[in-house]
């Protein structure tokens, strides 16, 4: 894991698209816990984002949690025009004989679904701040972000987890 | 220093089917997510029932399912990940209703330590067992698969479980493509170990010793076939 950091670090420096970054190069800090977290995205204490893109949020898995996952290899996800909850299940992911809901971290109306992912379930685990977007909302109640971590928060709760 | 109680309360249920264990399940889960319950942990035996996951891989059973029927078997179609497997008498199934955020683990870390509780037990029986490849999430012993994996995660507790092939029948097996891994063999640990095995009872006994030492127990509670009435209140 440490070389992965080493590797995503140096490829920011140079520019460099690799399997692992996604496409965009906003400001983003490395965790001590070895998984991408980015600024400008909001995160839920479940591992899922959440990101504003106008009238629409994005939302998907985060970096640890596709990491501890291991390899995904089926995605269930709802019909566009399905209404989610902040903190309920919308979908799951299926790894290691292992099937993980996952959860809202907002609530409103499912306006677009990624179709990729039925095919290329490991965009999730590829790209899981681009690439593997899972539902985009169109959100009811925009509040509940301010109740969700932003960055620097998110790091430090996955440090916590991670000791255990 | 003051070192953390982890508790987990073990049932005891013997011969259970596979709807009653499940609605069990659900209940319990219910229950440990608002925290009403500590972890449990449900050891059991079905009588011969195959089930399928979530992804209803309905290609890899290769009879009908009356003729399933007329074999006194019953098909279920459930939300835990894996592909189809059979449960029967003799075959030790744990399903471990925990809290995976109090330990930190996820779904991968989960398995993987379901995994070593089984090759711990094999162990036990100086038969040496093996963790799958990628993808061939499971236990074997060389290219033969002696337990099973599937289990459900939401919101970080665990449902569904692990099944230890101790000495069920194997030709229930044929009629599947288990776990939807064509070419390779079923086996038990009767057929495993050169000796007599000791009571089954006992061997159920060493597979929740196996997972309560992996998961870091240190209390652990039991309660011998509770009456599942009890819940309701």
């Amino acid at each position: 894991m440490a070389m992965r950091m080493w590797a995503s670090s140096t490829a920011n420096a140079l520019k460099l698209s690799t399997a692992i970054r996604p496409q965009f190069s906003p400001a983003f800090s490395l965790s001590r816990c070895f998984s991408t977290v980015l600024e400008g995205f909001k995160y839920a204490n479940s591992h899922e984002w959440v990101k504003h893109e106008g009238p629409v949020a994005a939302v998907g898995i985060t970096d640890h949690a596709q990491d501890h996952l291991g390899e995904v290899v089926f995605v269930e996800l709802p019909d566009a025009g399905s209404v989610v909850s902040q903190g309920k299940s919308f979908g799951n992911v299926e790894s290691v004989k292992a099937t993980s809901d996952v959860n809202s971290p907002i609530s409103g109306e499912v306006v677009e679904v990624n179709s990729k992912l039925s095919e290329t379930p490991g965009l999730i685990n590829s790209s899981p701040y681009e690439d593997g977007w899972m539902i985009k909302v169109k959100p009811s109640n925009p509040s509940e972000l301010e109740s969700l971590m932003g960055s620097k928060e998110y790091t430090k709760f996955c440090e916590e987890e991670a000791g255990h | 220093m003051r070192v953390l109680t982890r508790s987990l309360e073990v049932w005891r249920l013997g011969v259970l089917n596979y709807l009653e264990a499940l609605k069990l399940q659900e209940k319990l889960v219910t229950d440990r997510k608002s925290g009403k319950i500590t972890d449990t942990l449900l050891s059991l035996q079905h009588p011969p029932t195959y089930t399928l996951g979530k992804r209803q891989t309905v290609h890899n059973l290769l009879v009908s399912e009356s003729q399933l029927k007329s074999m006194g078997a019953e098909l279920h179609y459930t939300q835990r990940g894996g592909d189809i497997t059979y449960h029967g008498p003799h075959q030790a199934i744990l399903y471990p209703i925990i809290s995976l955020r109090d330990i930190g683990f996820g779904a991968r870390k989960y398995v993987e330590t379901l995994e070593l509780t089984m090759i711990e037990l094999a162990s036990l029986h100086g038969v040496k067992a093996h963790a799958g490849e990628s993808g061939e999430t499971g236990v074997w012993v060389g290219e033969r698969k002696i337990g099973a994996i599937g289990v459900r995660i939401s919101s970080g507790i665990t449902s569904h479980g692990v099944a230890f092939n101790i000495d069920p029948d194997l030709s229930y097996f044929e009629h599947i493509v288990p776990c939807g891994i064509a070419d390779k063999e079923v086996t038990s640990l009767k057929r495993e170990v050169d000796s007599d095995l000791p009571a089954e009872e006992l061997i159920h006994e060493q597979l929740i010793s196996c997972f309560v030492r992996l998961f870091g127990y240190n209390n652990v509670i039991w309660k011998d076939n509770p009456s599942l009435c009890d819940q309701q209140s």
